[in-house]
């Protein structure tokens, strides 16, 4: 599977829950050579496009642009690969009880 | 992740945010390509994922020609992307560092047949043009 598969897809729950905006990838520690795990996926209600890491990072401005990118992407959240049921052409599906997790870089 | 960056916490990067459409340059600084998408070890589509199952990880770097399909939709055939193994990138920033050289690779692949096959056959198509062997000696010996 390549990525471009996964960002963009409609995600759901029972009902639908937004786009994947992105993936999020974890490093057990920065030593070189360490394997890029699947964290979870970013998902987005309203927009399918990346925000530019603003509501990911606390960067504040320029505002004009942080306001919008926050405005798009509001109610963002992270959904934890252990919470994925189901990855289908387009479309991923989410266990029941799945945790919404913060979007920001930890 | 990089040389100096060696401490055991762990480290989360977005795929939009810090790998797609970054500069790969090779052990040298020569720019190799750009990051056009991420493969990833396999996931069991289409199918329901066991709760226990190990998160699948990159394996690889794609590069390809994809400008017209960003611009109308659809993705390059999978042949025609080309493969940057996981384990050669030695650091990630701004730009994406690899630790192996871009011959190594098989992005120049066209490249090389060109030099070999077409510029190697035009007559002193094998070696540099004598002013530029100079200058490089003279550098070379200063």
């Amino acid at each position: 599977m390549i990525i471009t598969e996964l960002l963009g897809a409609r995600v759901y729950g029972p009902d639908f829950l937004g786009f994947v905006s992105d993936v999020r990838f974890r490093f057990d520690t920065e030593s070189i050579g360490q394997p890029a795990r699947l964290h979870g996926i970013m998902v987005s209600p309203h927009a399918r496009s990346s925000s530019l890491g603003f509501e990911r990072s606390g960067v504040r401005s320029p505002w004009p642009i942080a306001a919008l990118v926050h405005w798009r992407h509001r109610g963002s959240f992270l959904a934890r690969w252990g919470d994925i049921e189901r990855i289908d052409v387009k479309r991923i599906q989410l266990r029941q009880g799945f945790e919404r997790g913060s979007p920001e870089l930890p | 992740m990089s040389a100096a960056g060696d401490n055991q916490s762990p480290r989360y990067l977005d795929a939009h945010l810090h790998l797609l459409d970054r500069q790969v340059l090779d052990v040298h600084g020569v720019p190799v390509a750009v990051v056009d998408d991420l493969e990833l070890s396999e996931i069991p589509a289409g199918e329901e994922i066991p709760p226990d199952t190990p998160p699948p990880v990159i394996t690889a770097l794609l590069s390809g020609p994809t400008l017209a399909t960003r611009i109308f939709g659809g993705r390059p055939p999978e042949s025609r992307m080309l493969r940057t193994p996981w384990v050669a990138i030695r650091e990630i920033g701004v730009v994406i560092k690899l630790s192996v050289g871009r011959d190594t690779q098989d992005l120049f692949w066209t490249e090389r047949w060109v030099r070999d096959h077409v510029i190697g056959r035009i007559p002193g198509g094998r070696h540099a043009p004598k002013g530029e062997q100079a200058d490089s000696n003279d550098r070379g010996g200063s």
